[in-house]
């Protein structure tokens, strides 16, 4: 019943007393919440006192309780496939407003099930070896962090890093925000420790090239980018059990914001720019002197319709962070701070802005689809630019005078992460992101297992997610390394081999890479532990040689005609 | 035409008082909570905008300022702390010193002492005069009538001198705004009969105070005492002027009790007492937030008022009873007290006595001019744009 969920357009009643009397059927009951313990024990009570051989529940999703229920049989010592679920919440109750065709639809839905599950086979589940190395893609705050999370509890990691050097776009970072910790005194300990540490090899300026196997049985090859020396043009093959990708982001060009002048006007820099003039002590303009003006522009790329959408997340407090660096530099100067809104979320964010507003930074709000705009002002102006904007929170028309003018760059996904996404067999989102196997409850695996996803490769994020991230990513390892073997869902395909005319149809089309070609037998073979049971193979064999376990032409057929017998 | 950000003013505005106004961040609370803002006129939000971003050509045309009777409930509300009441208190500071043609007001807004020295300096002046001419041909201890220390003939002449340097700023000064508001800052058309129609406003708000009596504290007590004791302090005080002003003759007569003109002195003299009584405490006391912050200029204005009515009470009570010589002394003093305060008006907050209702007057003019042209642009929006 769901409590009322189900109940409330579902005369579930009626539901029960129909079933009860369909052939096969030895009992049928309603309960008021059966994925509660007293309802699942009566499960396995009545499993024990009537012998039932075959469950279907009539409740949810399966991707809710699915998991629940087949506890319930495994505790009665029934084997956990031999159950369906009839899903009279979702597809039925939630999304119907006639009671008595909500009632028929339920029957329908629930006589399906029925006939599935007497087609059901008893199956077991198949364990592997888990290799205990990992294999960590980029070296920045993720990666240095994940690996060495992972060589401190004694395994070993294999580091690739694009570049020559550790750090990654932390490295061209002056002070963090909010509180101003110095990012070099963050990295700094942390790339000297994966450089000293035995258990941790580094490989620079170097990529993983192929990835195969499957989880706790990978095997990589590691690439160096610049094959010169020849002692170094040789690939590295290493096993690895599991694997962390924590490939970063790159900046967005300004330059495609023609409004900003971005390269044109030789004063409107970057905010990396910026960083690169703080770290070295001198933030002038570009004929040496101190600016009077600065200007510092929000979103730069980042939520508007024509670049990107989403918010990168760091940037409105790096921009506090430049005021801040700004005005301590050079105490005259005076800072404009040209916002679509503030996002001031984070931890101590909102005090940070507000220490902002003490020192006098003047703040202006652009409406999105109306970005400011960059003149070059006349010499008897006092300043080198002026900024018109449509001041959204007063309604004005203004210009803001600026001898210097900051981007604030967003986060965008890097250029080859289309290219990792294929070698490790991971999926992206719209705008190049990896996509984690569950926004909320999984934010570092993926939909390949063994495959995890740390930092900013997956979303913006700033340096405290980042680092919770690797982790996290690190300790799901870590658990899965104490374990020694990992257990593989058995809702695997199978290949029957008297059929099986080596055609190589379904090689190409597994998105798991999970079917390799036995050049002794001319055969396809499904590796067990890598398959998750899609069907694509199944539905492509030419020769139905190809049987998807648990989803058999015979059961789904059986459901299908069960749905129309109603 | 796009209006140049000025980062200075910000500075500028914290000498008339707005010392918090940069924690601003918009969020609009402060015209939440205010009864007195509204679509056309939104308030203190606003304003602290334009403030922050130093638009000073745009705020001299605003007539936002004066609609603010500083109730304090914007400032209660800040979740910055930013003080909008007190903001919108230091505009008002800084209009008037717009307004105002000599700028002798900026002056005595920005330093205290030149308003202390001008204060004292224009006091023992206009004592050394009066003594001068008290001992040049009257008596002592003669207190009106022939030999009088002084006359009220010449007291007469004396005070019309005064009122009209008075109303000689005053006049320039509120036309200056009139411009300042209704051509500079007006971008619609305003049809010469609103003027007309609307100017019942002038008098009505000048008499009432009527919207100050709205202010939002107003549901927390049956009587709202911020707005009834300042009533009671300007109608004491304006009723004081017309009759210093106009019936000084009859004001000074006596010993016996002029009742025909005494009976509104006495009232007036209670509002006055009650209002600078209540004033000066609740400014030491703070315990209203419209009188935690008191700029230099505030202090000026009611300790000499408190002065002027304890003399003025003093001198009263001396000529009835016969004590003329110790009368005709409280009276120099009351003087003392008295020109500076009324040449010191048109410089000082004190000139919101004609601003305010004269913004309350344009305000309803542009409202209905405002409305008027809506309706116009509805009917024909070809020939309007």
């Amino acid at each position: 019943m769901c409590g009322t969920n189900i109940a409330k357009m579902v005369d579930v009643e009626a539901v029960a007393g129909f079933v009860s009397g369909l052939p096969n059927v030895v009992l049928a009951r309603t309960y008021k919440y059966m994925c509660s313990n007293p309802g699942q024990e009566m499960i396995t009570q009545d499993i024990k006192e009537f012998q039932l051989d075959r469950i279907v529940v009539a409740a949810c999703s399966p991707n809710m309780h699915e998991r629940t229920f087949r506890s319930a049989l495994r505790l009665a010592g029934l084997n956990q496939y031999l159950f369906e679920m009839a899903n009279i919440r979702e597809q039925c109750s939630w999304v119907h407003t006639d009671i008595k065709e909500a009632t028929e639809k339920a029957k329908a839905l629930v006589y399906a099930a029925v006939c599935r599950v007497e087609l059901h086979e008893p199956l077991d589940s198949v364990s592997v070896d888990m290799c205990p190395n990992v294999l960590v893609i980029g070296g920045g705050i993720a990666g240095t962090t994940a690996a060495l999370e992972l060589a401190d509890a004694g395994n070993t990691v294999y580091l690739v890093e694009k570049n020559n050097y550790l750090g990654g776009n932390l490295a061209r970072v002056d002070l963090t925000a909010p509180h101003l910790y110095s990012a070099r005194d963050l990295l700094t300990e942390r790339v000297t420790r994966v450089m000293d540490h035995k258990k941790i090899k580094v490989f620079f300026e170097s990529k993983v090239s192929v990835l195969t196997g499957f989880i706790g049985n990978f095997k990589g090859t590691i690439h160096h980018l610049n094959g010169n020396s020849p002692d170094m043009a040789k690939p590295v093959e290493v096993e690895i059990g599991n694997v962390i990708v924590c490939t970063g982001y790159k900046e967005f060009d300004a330059s495609r914001i023609v409004h900003y002048g971005y390269g044109k006007l030789p004063n409107v820099i970057t905010s990396f720019e910026l960083e690169k003039m703080i770290r070295t002590g001198r933030i002038e303009t570009k004929n040496g002197k101190a600016p009077k003006y600065v200007a510092i522009i929000h979103c730069v790329g980042s939520r508007s319709q024509e670049f990107h959408t989403y918010c990168s997340r760091v940037c409105c407090m790096t921009a506090l962070k430049y005021a801040h660096e700004i005005k301590s530099a050079n105490p005259e100067c005076y800072i404009s701070d040209i916002y679509i809104d503030m996002h001031a979320f984070g931890k101590g964010h909102e005090d940070f802005y507000r220490r902002s507003s003490e020192a006098k930074t003047m703040f202006l709000m652009y409406e999105k689809d109306d970005r400011p705009v960059i003149h070059k002002a006349s010499p008897k102006d006092d300043c080198e630019m002026l900024i018109e904007v449509n001041e959204k929170l007063s309604g004005e028309q203004i210009e803001i005078p600026a001898d210097l003018v900051v981007l604030m760059v967003g986060m965008e996904a890097r250029a080859d992460s289309y290219e990792i996404a294929r070698i490790v067999n991971i999926s992206q989102d719209k705008d190049g992101w990896f996509i984690e196997s569950h926004p909320k409850l999984e934010p570092v695996a993926t939909t390949t297992d063994g495959i995890f996803i740390a930092g900013t490769c997956v979303a913006p994020k700033d340096i405290p997610d980042t680092v919770a991230q690797a982790r996290a990513a690190a300790a799901r390892i870590l658990a899965r390394i104490a374990k020694e073997r990992i257990e593989v869902d058995a809702l695997y395909s199978e290949v029957l081999e008297e059929k099986c005319s080596g055609c190589r149809f379904c090689n190409q089309l597994c998105p798991f890479s999970a079917i390799e070609y036995l050049e002794d037998k001319k055969q396809s073979h499904i590796i067990s532990a890598l398959c998750k049971g899609c069907g694509v193979c199944v539905a492509s064999c030419p020769s139905y040689a190809i049987k998807g376990r648990h989803f058999t032409d015979q059961q789904v057929l059986a459901q299908i005609d069960g749905l129309f017998v109603i | 035409m796009a209006i140049r950000v000025n980062p200075k003013f910000i500075d500028v505005l914290g000498r008339f008082g707005a010392e918090d106004v940069q924690l601003c961040y918009q969020c609009g609370d402060c015209s939440t909570v205010c009864t007195r803002a509204d679509e056309l006129y939104r308030f203190p939000r606003k304003s602290m905008h334009l403030l922050q971003m130093g638009l000073e050509q745009k705020i001299e045309t605003t007539l936002e300022p004066w609609l603010c009777y500083y109730c304090g409930q914007c400032s209660e509300q800040c979740p910055r702390e930013a003080d909008p009441g007190e903001t919108m208190m230091s505009l008002r500071r800084w209009l008037i010193s717009r307004y105002d043609f000599t700028g002798i007001a900026r002056q005595f807004f920005r330093s205290r002492t030149t308003e202390v020295l001008a204060v004292i300096i224009i006091g023992i002046l206009t004592g050394l005069f009066l003594l001068f001419y008290g001992f040049s041909g009257g008596n002592i201890n003669v207190y009106d009538g022939a030999g009088a220390f002084l006359p009220s003939t010449f007291i007469h002449k004396f005070d019309l001198t005064i009122g009209a340097v008075l109303a000689f700023f005053l006049i320039i000064n509120a036309i200056h705004m009139w411009y300042l508001v209704m051509v500079k800052g007006t971008q619609f058309e305003v049809p010469w009969w609103i003027y007309f129609k609307q100017f019942y406003q002038f008098p009505w708000h000048f008499f009432t105070q009527k919207r100050y009596s709205e202010c939002e504290k107003k549901q927390q007590h049956s009587i709202y005492m911020p707005w009834l004791l300042h009533l009671g302090l300007m109608l004491g005080y304006v009723i004081m002027l017309v009759l210093v002003m106009v019936f000084i003759e009859n004001l000074q007569a006596g010993p016996e009790i002029q009742w025909q003109v005494h009976i509104f002195g006495y009232l007036a003299t209670i509002g006055l007492v009650a209002g600078t009584i209540y004033f000066i405490r609740s400014r030491l006391t703070k315990k209203y937030i419209q009188y935690k912050k008191s700029h230099g200029t505030d202090w000026m204005f009611i300790v000499l008022l408190f002065i002027i009515v304890v003399t003025g009470i003093a001198q009263h009570i001396f000529h009835r009873t016969g004590l003329l010589g110790p009368a005709n002394i409280t009276y120099v003093i009351h003087l003392m007290a008295v020109v500076p305060w009324l040449l010191r008006m048109p410089f000082s907050k004190w000139a919101h006595l004609v601003y305010r209702p004269l913004a309350m007057y344009l305000s309803s003019v542009r409202r209905e001019a405002f409305a008027r042209q809506e309706v116009v642009s509805e009917l024909y929006p070809v020939f309007i744009k």
